[in-house]
């Protein structure tokens, strides 16, 4: 770590690897810490989360109960030990609550001033945050499985919704309307998710085992559909020609430079994809254990060198390296299956969420400071020995 | 302070690895898997079928033995690339991919063939698949125009088990009398997981396991299962301080 300092300090090396490095070692020491709660408001599991992408301050979840929460991730108070509070939610006593359970929440890229909540009630609802009051409501045929607004998207505001029909419905916020569709799909829409990089191309999850690259300009259909064996069609069987795993195809999550695609299927497989090629790396990540019907919601880290993707894998998320395949942890501390997790890229922070109603945030464990000089510590009396710990005495019994 | 060893990046690691560069090169990544490979064709016991068949390795035994299985996968494809591995869609599972060495292949397959009136159609098959062609099946066409086999050929291939069916005008590459290794590899399989399951916690120690005597369910012999297992991540493999622990998962379709 000295040395990365020293680099930096004198031009040896660029700013940015001392950054990521840093970054690294954080994710690498991820734990449950009794100093960071987040409180639990949700009577029923909790099916979605996402943190707003401006400051990084206010998170929302989603709840098979209906309900949906505002958090404030952020610690105002001197204390290390710290809840992120509710600030507020949108309850089973309001008027305007989903029936059913919340699949999908999302902020409004641009602010937080609004956010997108759709539900098995078969409803796309667009929140004013101030009022919690729904702006505009779409209704659709089927369940809504998920929905996903483009990040970076400047030059339109379509939000793609992925419901029980094999249509991709893409809803227009400027002018409320929803004739824009994408036909390709022969199956559910599990899984919709926009490139982070190029406004106008997305990819679908489908459970007839098919995933599609789109780009919504273009009236005739998908750029390409992602093909497991990568066209070598000798490997498959004649059903599983051209598709993305064996099984239905449940998770999508591009990584944050938007140059790979990583899917997660019911085959109980993890792959990762050129998003502009559509080629499989071949990465072999092994079983990626995955029993949901409904989609799942994984991430990737964000600004450390060799990437990591979190994966939910029953009650613990699992974390994998991106580029190399293996797995490096598990995370564990969920009494119950985890449905979702999103990762904090200032923090380096996780917060999983799943059937047990808890929200868990994974926290960098911190250096613990030297203990540099005997008399300081005396004065303040603290609870900290002055003694180096290797000469502690941990091993003799007292009954000796 | 934690007593959990933490994981450490790479990066903060500089200082040791430049030490220890030289022993761990990754150069010979490729002559490791042809080792590997070797080891477990030992563990095939060859009686049991009369010699007739090949020895038979699962490609994902490799995974309990290697750690990384991206660099499995590839240097797999490298062998076959070379033409000194063939491999094989086994056909009960999409995942299952049997390899055996190509001269193994050739020799048992020819031994098979010998006295039989199809010899001659399967030495051709045989001269045009080994050093070139690294496909799992071959459908009408490049059987017509680039193998240049007739129909009647094909039939011939068909029967002496050089391919199997595997939908009207494709054809997966198979090994010959191979439906009875399968047989018993599912069986096998099916009763060293149960002998996992019923252990007391669902978990058996892997030595202990090897010690386990064979019902008459398993005619292979253990070790080999064992590494299917494991690699195929049916059981989860824990590292303690008595060795490795295997651990029934649940959830198993089998």
């Amino acid at each position: 770590m000295l040395s990365f300092l020293y680099a930096r300090q004198s031009g040896l090396d660029d700013p940015v690897r001392l950054r990521r490095a840093e970054s690294t070692r954080r994710v690498l020491s991820l734990e449950l810490n009794h100093n960071r709660d987040v409180d639990r408001i949700h009577g029923n599991g909790i099916n979605t989360l996402d943190i707003e992408a401006i400051d990084g301050r206010y998170m929302l979840s989603g709840g098979s109960d209906g309900v949906i929460v505002i958090y404030d991730l952020e610690n105002n108070s001197k204390k290390p030990q710290y809840t992120c509070k509710a600030i507020c939610t949108v309850g089973r006593s309001s008027r305007h609550v989903h029936k059913f359970s919340v699949e999908t929440v999302q902020w409004y890229p641009h602010d937080t001033g609004m956010f997108v909540s759709s539900s098995f009630d078969k409803t796309l609802k667009v929140w004013d945050t101030e009022t919690l009051k729904p702006a505009e409501e779409f209704q659709f045929d089927g369940n809504v499985y998920c929905h996903h607004m483009s990040p970076i998207a400047r030059k339109h505001s379509l939000v793609a919704v992925g419901t029980k029909d094999p249509k991709v419905q893409l809803c227009d916020l400027k002018s409320g309307s929803r004739i824009h569709i994408l036909q390709g799909h022969r199956g559910e829409i599990l899984s919709v998710r926009w490139s982070p990089r190029y406004e106008h191309i997305l990819a679908t999850a489908s459970t007839d085992s098919r995933v599609r690259v789109w780009d919504v300009r273009r009236a005739l259909g998908s750029l390409f559909t992602l093909d497991q064996h990568n066209g070598d069609k000798s490997k498959a069987s004649s059903e599983a020609v051209n598709t993305a795993h064996n099984g239905r195809v449940n998770g999508l999550c591009f990584t944050a430079d938007g140059l790979h695609l990583l899917t997660t299927g019911t085959d109980d497989r993890m792959r990762l994809w050129n998003s502009a090629t559509g080629e499989n790396t071949l990465v072999n990540y092994g079983k990626v254990v995955n029993e949901s019907r409904k989609g799942l919601k994984f991430t990737v880290s964000r600004g450390c060198s060799p990437e990591f993707v979190f994966v939910p894998c029953g009650s613990s998320v699992a974390v994998y390296g991106l580029h190399s395949g293996e797995l490096i942890t598990m995370l564990r501390g969920h009494y119950n299956n985890v449905d979702c997790c999103e990762f904090h890229p200032d923090y380096q922070e996780l917060y999983s969420g799943g059937k047990d109603c808890n929200v868990l945030a994974w926290v960098p464990v911190l250096r613990q400071p030297d203990i540099e000089d005997d008399e300081t510590n005396s004065k303040r009396g603290g609870a900290q020995a002055a003694i180096n710990p290797a000469f502690v005495d941990a091993w003799s019994s007292d009954e000796d | 302070m934690s007593r959990k060893r933490a994981l450490i990046a790479d990066t903060f690691c500089l200082t040791k690895r430049r030490r220890c560069a030289a022993d761990s090169v990754t150069a010979d990544g490729a002559a490791d898997i042809r080792s590997s490979l070797q080891y477990l064709m030992t563990l095939f016991s060859r009686k049991l079928f009369n010699d007739s068949l090949p020895p038979v390795v699962l490609k994902h035994q490799l995974y309990s033995l290697h750690n990384d299985k991206t660099s499995v996968d590839k240097q797999v494809n490298e062998l076959r690339e070379n033409g000194d591995l063939l491999m094989f869609q086994l056909g009960f599972d999409s995942e299952a991919f049997a390899l055996v060495f190509a001269e193994d292949y050739r020799t048992k397959v020819l031994q098979g063939e010998a006295g039989r009136e199809t010899l001659g159609t399967v030495e051709k098959f045989l001269a045009k698949l080994i050093p070139g062609c690294s496909d799992l099946s071959f459908n009408k066409e490049k059987m017509l125009k680039e193998f240049l086999f007739t129909d009647p050929a094909i039939t011939q291939l068909v029967k002496s088990g050089v391919l199997t069916v595997r939908d009207a005008g494709s054809w997966w590459l198979s090994i010959p009398n191979s439906g009875k290794f399968i047989k018993y590899f599912i069986k096998g399989r099916k009763a060293v997981l149960g002998m996992v399951k019923k252990s007391k916690y669902g978990e058996i120690l892997k030595t202990e396991l090897e010690g386990h005597h064979t019902t008459s369910q398993v005619k292979f012999q253990m070790k080999y299962h064992i590494h299917e297992i494991m690699g195929a991540e049916l059981v989860e493999s824990i590292q303690t301080t008595s060795g490795t622990l295997l651990r029934y998962v649940d959830g198993n379709v089998n």
